[in-house]
């Protein structure tokens, strides 16, 4: 390595990373030690163990060009989707999911690797169809591409981790310049699925009182009639675009075809998804509603990070994670047992380490010598940025509990390694953004 | 260096801004909620954070111990006893029903019961599955803890009740306090967890008895189980010992004498008040109340036509019948109301208006005076005197003056003050005016008067006393229970006091001595160890074949005034020819007197009648 390489690393986000992994492996120690101060659980070991491994996966990943990934970028794809499929039908049930494909006393979660590889062929794909990529075929055909691992996982059932794959989507597809309008779609209309999915939900354990307008949207057979209402305004004002070719048809069709394929969704989700899921998804509106139940994760978790306060109650100190309130605390919970134990300070230590990797990530996006690098590097840090976002907001109660780890710190092999790659990658475009072009 | 100047140049940049943007925002609101959590509401969640760790465990405190005035053995103790309870959250889910079975054999009690008390599954609060779980069968359990996960016991001491049935009216029993006790005395000190007396004695000197809970302090992780070792322990206060007065072997020799008939017994220390014995029949076992078959031995208890809840000694009144006459007797002589010595003739029966009074000796009485109609319990020679030259009012001046118609203040709860009639009274609950025969029948103790038990004892103790009723009591001392020594000590108090004659009370007792002496229970009573002066009745109760038999007494006769007793028995007889209230009367006075139990008290008296003492001398003929 010479002089100019060794300055073209990134050791801005690599000193981040080391950062974060060893706040990782220091928390998750101090959530095997028991009320009465003695380590119950080697957890930290193999996470120091998958931290040191993950490493040197990095530096291989960093080292390997980034073209060999775009040029076996439809083999990983294929690769990761048939081990999802081997996964759905002979994975291992952990925690009523089969999400662990295990191997000789070795497990992995596919569908952590499975984020990398999609993020990897998305990419590709879209640097490839670089100039038609404002045409709607395009468009669905890159939905077609996140869309195979999504239902793969959603069959697990993994729902977190089926929904990461759309913020991935809509960060690519946005640097790459797809058209506005398509990304607001994908956009409104999975948020509006979600809305209308929770609603009987909703209102029957958090608002406990009834309003009109909300019963419609409860009732399965009005909201079919809605449903078809809204599939002949669309159609009525297709063809009316079509004919008239005025741009306010194009956007009453536009409407009308997110709400009623929202109807349709939200329906359908409702039939595959039962009630107590659906009621993690809303119970931090009102954790007291279920304080024993869906509900105990979060009041727990906020009681903790609240009691915090400032310096928090010191490394080991933790009341809530020690006396075993806090439920898991090595995994879904990490963030909680560090902000009880490290404060305020502690948590904008993490911050700032998930702001760097961020912000340098968008910044290494813009600065890849080629459109492969800025797309990759954009569906990473959408994925980083998701698994930041709602493992935190889930952790202090403003976002509904999805189970996804908090990348880096989280206790997990597969998500470790698979946050590990990712920023692997994202130096290696850094690294090579003076090189050649594809 | 500007975005636009990076990498492959055909990037837009305000989409690069709209991501940058997106992150800010979110971290910013991320930021600024964890600030309002951790900074600005921090105290609130150190407060929530320290008391879900902290629990408070009361520690029960022992109740205190009744003893009889000897105070040797306890008559109410505590037993030791266990309550079993279950962490859900400890057991799993699909091993739950199973090793509910096991327990429920071990505890010899219904699996389905037990597992109706266990809430959802993953529970983390420790559930009370059954009380009164006795050693045994926690030695049983913990032997074999690792077949019963999630299951878990303390201490919970149950009232244990030695001297039963007799002394249950007296002693009472404790229960869990209900609601609406709660309600009351929440600021006594009580909790819902709390343990009060129902009844008696538990009930009246609760306060004294039921000390004061300790508590525990300590962190607990979320299965409930000490995290520390550190000692936040205030001691609970065992409750006071109480000393009662009275006397268990008078006590069990009443309850034998009066056998299975309904009725009551008093004995009362005239000279302080205090009772010996008090015992009404039929009674229940108390301790049945803490076991499995306690709902139904409680509906059967409740059920039961002849009342054995009611307390016949205090909570019951019927008329004084005969024994009336000793009260008119001091009146008369008192009132100078009808010379003492002048007679009058008993033809056996009297004409009032068209109705004609007989007396209960159809053939006549012949020529009385006073203290031979009292011997003679003739009912003509009170009628005359009562109506013509007493008169009403008069006789209801002495009845309330000796007690009748008020509550003696004892201190049990649940007394009735019993009814002395007035021509006023009368007015107001019948609206019939108070007619001659109204008079008549009050003078020889029939028609509305009504008096309990008690009542009767203490007009005895104010002719004993020359005038003065103590308020009879059953609390003798409070002591300490580590130390034994007397906290307080009931000390006499006044109830009445009448402004009669030394002379009219001592020739009233005159009177009464020649009732056993010479009069008609001369034959019944067999004085070996101490002269007694009393006065008979047989009441109407209403009913024909219904009839109260009383027995009111005192004795010895010329004993020091410490020695003497106030003996009253009352029997709800079915016939009038058993007479029973002397017979047992005369075997209580055996046994006091002559310090002996019952089954000596018949060997001696050779009463072969006694119906349970018959086997005892056969057995021991043999």
């Amino acid at each position: 390595m010479n002089r100019k390489s060794y300055l073209n690393f990134d050791f801005i986000i690599l000193s981040a990373v080391i950062c974060l992994v060893t706040i990782s492996v220091s928390f998750i120690y101090s959530s095997g030690i028991n009320a009465d101060g003695v380590n119950t659980s080697n957890e930290y070991l193999k996470q120091l163990i998958w931290g040191c491994t993950g490493l040197i996966l990095m530096m291989a990943v960093i080292f390997i060009d980034y073209k060999f990934l775009y040029d076996f970028s439809v083999y990983i794809y294929i690769f990761c989707n048939i081990l999802l499929l081997i996964t759905v039908l002979f994975g291992n049930k952990v925690n009523g999911a089969r999400s662990w494909l295990g191997f000789m006393g070795f497990g992995i979660q596919p569908s952590e690797f499975a984020k990398i590889g999609t993020i990897i062929f998305l990419s590709a794909f879209c640097a490839k169809n670089k100039k038609e990529i404002r045409s709607l075929s395009v468009f669905i055909k890159a939905l077609g591409i996140i869309a195979l691992p999504m239902m793969l996982i959603l069959a697990q059932p993994d729902m977190g981790t089926t929904l990461v794959f759309i913020p991935i989507f809509l960060a690519t597809l946005l640097i790459a310049g797809a058209k506005a309008r398509y990304l607001f779609f994908i956009a409104a209309g999975g948020f509006l699925t979600m809305v209308l999915t929770v609603i009987p939900v909703w209102t029957g354990y958090i608002m406990k009182q009834e309003s009109y307008l909300l019963n419609i949207l409860m009732n399965t057979a009005v909201l079919f009639n809605i449903f078809i209402a809204g599939i002949i305004i669309a159609a009525l004002a297709g063809t009316g675009w079509l004919i008239y070719k005025k741009n306010y048809y194009y956007w009453l069709c536009y409407g009308s075809v997110i709400f009623s394929g929202s109807i349709f969704c939200s329906i359908a989700v409702r039939k595959v998804i039962k009630v107590y899921q659906i009621m993690r998804l809303v119970v931090f509106l009102d954790p007291s509603v279920d304080p024993k139940g869906a509900g105990w994760n979060i009041i727990q978790s906020i009681t903790a990070i609240g009691s915090g306060g400032f310096w928090g109650k010191g490394f080991l100190q933790g009341t809530q994670s020690h006396y075993q309130y806090l439920p898991q605390q090595s995994n879904d919970f990490i963030f909680s047992i560090i902000a009880e134990e490290s404060g305020f300070l502690g948590c904008m230590v993490v911050f700032l380490c998930f702001f760097i990797i961020l912000m340098r990530g968008l910044m290494i996006a813009c600065a890849s010598k080629d459109s492969f690098g800025t797309y990759m590097a954009s569906g990473i840090i959408a994925m980083v940025f998701f698994h930041f976002m709602i493992n935190i907001g889930m952790a202090m109660g403003i976002m509904p509990i999805t189970g996804i780890p908090l990348l880096f710190l989280s206790y997990g092999g597969s998500s470790l390694w698979t946050s590990m790659i990712a920023v692997g990658i994202l130096i290696n475009i850094y690294y090579r953004r003076y090189g050649f072009k594809i | 260096m500007s975005i636009n100047s990076f990498g492959n140049g055909n990037i837009r940049r305000e989409r690069v801004l709209f991501i940058a943007l997106t992150f800010i925002i979110v971290f910013a609101i991320f930021i600024s909620y964890l600030f309002s959590l951790q900074i600005v509401r921090w105290s609130e969640y150190m407060d929530k954070a320290s008391s879900v760790s902290k629990r408070t465990t009361e520690i029960p405190p022992l109740r205190g111990e009744i003893y009889d005035r000897n105070y040797d053995s306890p008559l109410a103790t505590n037993m030791d006893s266990f309550e079993i309870s279950i962490t859900p959250a400890e057991c799993d889910k699909k091993e739950l029903p199973g090793m509910i079975s096991k327990l429920a054999g071990i505890l010899e009690t219904d699996s389905q019961l037990l597992l109706k008390k266990i809430p959802v599954s993953g529970f983390y609060q420790s559930v009370r599955l059954k009380e009164g779980v006795s050693y045994e069968q926690i030695c049983t359990i913990a032997s074999r803890i690792d077949e019963f996960p999630g299951i878990s016991w303390n201490s919970r001491p149950i009232r244990n009740y030695i001297f039963t049935p007799s002394m249950s009216h007296v002693i009472g029993y404790v229960g869990n306090i209900t609601a609406d006790e709660l309600h009351i005395l929440y600021n006594s000190g009580y909790t819902a967890n709390s343990i009060i007396g129902k009844s008696g004695i538990e009930k009246e000197y609760d306060m004294l008895m039921k000390g004061k809970a300790g508590q525990k302090r300590n962190t607990v992780d979320v299965k409930g189980r000490n995290v520390t070792d550190s000692n936040d322990t205030t001691p609970p206060e065992p409750g006071k010992n109480l000393v009662l007065t009275i006397d268990r072997h008078i006590q069990e020799l009443c309850e034998k004498a009066l056998g299975e008939r309904m009725g009551s017994v008093v004995v009362l220390k005239p000279d302080t008040g205090e009772i010996l014995a008090m015992v009404s029949y039929p009674a229940y076992n108390p301790n049945l109340f803490y076991t499995n078959a306690s709902s139904s031995y409680y509906k059967s208890i409740s059920l039961d036509s002849r009342y054995p809840f009611l307390n016949r000694a205090i909570q019951s009144a019927s008329a004084p019948a005969s024994t009336f006459k000793t009260l008119m007797m001091t009146a008369i002589l008192e009132e100078k109301a009808f010379p003492a010595e002048v007679r009058i003739d008993c033809p056996g029966s009297i004409i009032l208006g068209d109705r004609t009074f007989n007396c209960h000796l159809k053939t006549g009485h012949g020529r009385l005076n006073l203290s031979d109609a009292l011997k003679e319990s003739c009912d003509v020679y009170f009628w005359e005197v009562g109506k013509e030259h007493l008169g009403t009012e008069k006789i209801v001046e002495y009845a309330k003056k000796m007690g009748l118609g008020t509550k003696t203040g004892i201190d049990l709860p649940g007394e009735v003050s019993g009814l002395v009639p007035t021509p006023q009274w009368k007015k107001r609950i019948y609206n019939v005016p108070w007619v001659g025969g109204d008079t008549y029948n009050m003078s020889i103790g029939q028609g509305y008067t009504q008096v309990t038990t008690l009542q009767i004892a203490d007009m005895i103790a104010m002719i004993v006393n020359d005038g003065i009723i103590y308020i009879p009591h059953l609390l003798k001392e409070v002591r300490d229970p580590v130390t034994r020594e007397i906290l307080e000590t009931r000390s006499p108090q006044v109830l009445h006091k009448a402004d009669i004659s030394k002379k009219t009370f001592a020739a009233v007792k005159k009177g009464m001595r020649r009732v056993v002496a010479e009069g008609s229970v001369r034959g019944v009573f067999n004085e070996k160890v101490a002269e007694v002066a009393a006065k008979t009745g047989t009441g109407e109760v209403g009913y024909k074949d219904k009839w109260t038999s009383w027995f009111a007494s005192y004795g010895p006769y010329n004993g020091k005034p410490k020695d003497q007793v106030v003996v009253v028995v009352m029997v709800e007889a079915s016939n009038d020819w058993e007479w029973w209230a002397p017979k047992a009367a005369n075997a209580i006075y055996q046994g006091i007197f002559g310090q002996q139990n019952y089954e000596e008290v018949v060997e001696t008296l050779d009463i072969w009648y006694l119906n349970q003492g018959h086997d005892y001398i056969r057995k021991k003929s043999e």
